[in-house]
């Protein structure tokens, strides 16, 4: 039998930014914390959203479904959506299945917060 | 033959199968960029091979072999679902996904093709297989 790491994805707000640190795998098990902590960073109105996956390990396909529905709803709702925090393995997922045309991959927090890679196709 | 093992078709044990066949693999070498390839598709194989043909009973367990010669690394997964239907085999289009014309689900398959060099997919009876191959080393291998 597999374990399985808790997810945990607390919302911290900066400079009007709302950045979701993604915890553990991003999974099936994922979609509940991820859910809440969508509903509680759009609650304020950010310019933008930045999904942090420093602190994210294992991440398969439906882990990546669970990113595409944020995007989805972010796109719907006029936010933007940012990410940093990817290995290069990730990073190079992220690109093939196109995430990457439609949300600014940065290398850290601090471009992501500026939004200094340019913005997403919202 | 590395090795040979079977995963209980329960929801997360891909990760089981992802240990075992990294750890099978440690003495190849194999670059870390082509590693992580072959764990993804490892991965979402086993994920595919459970939901889809084993139905994630405990009873229906998927069978992983690992395999190496002629410079690739082979690894077959097995389940007892038979052929897949074409419908499994939709192209996932992100920008359909977000209009909501595709869901958004639908990456696995894609992302197992995209990871490794050869992918083959046979039926026989109750056995569905499908084996992917990955060469041990890629010119454009940069972190060996």
């Amino acid at each position: 039998m597999a374990t399985h790491e808790v997810p945990a994805a607390p919302v911290r707000r900066r400079d009007g930014v709302a950045v979701i640190d993604i915890g553990g795998d991003v999974n099936r098990s994922a979609e509940a914390s991820l859910e809440a902590a969508w509903l509680e960073a759009v609650a304020g109105e950010p310019k933008a959203v930045v999904l942090s996956f420093a602190g994210a390990g294992y991440i398969n396909s439906t882990g990546i479904a669970l990113i595409v529905g944020l995007l989805a709803r972010g796109r719907a709702a006029g936010i933007e959506l940012r990410a940093y925090g990817l290995t290069p393995h990730y990073r190079e997922i992220f690109e093939i299945t196109r995430l990457a045309d439609f949300m600014a991959i940065n290398p850290d927090e601090d471009s992501a917060v500026r939004g200094a890679e340019g913005s997403s196709d919202v | 033959m590395l090795d040979e093992f079977e995963v209980v078709s329960t929801e997360g044990n891909e990760r089981v199968a992802i240990d075992r066949v990294g750890a099978a693999v440690t003495s190849l070498g194999l670059p870390a960029k082509r590693l992580e390839r072959l764990k993804t598709a490892v991965g979402e194989a086993t994920m595919n091979a459970m939901e889809h043909g084993s139905e994630y009973r405990a009873d229906r367990p998927v069978a992983i072999r690992v395999l190496t010669g002629d410079g690739a690394v082979r690894v077959q997964i097995t389940d007892l679902g038979g052929a897949r239907p074409d419908a499994e085999h939709e192209i996932p289009d992100l920008e359909a996904k977000l209009e909501g014309l595709q869901r958004p689900r639908g990456w696995g398959l894609f992302l197992i093709e995209s990871m490794v060099d050869e992918l083959r997919e046979t039926s026989e009876g109750s056995q569905h297989t499908l084996e992917r191959g990955l060469r041990l080393k890629e010119a454009d291998d940069g972190d060996a």
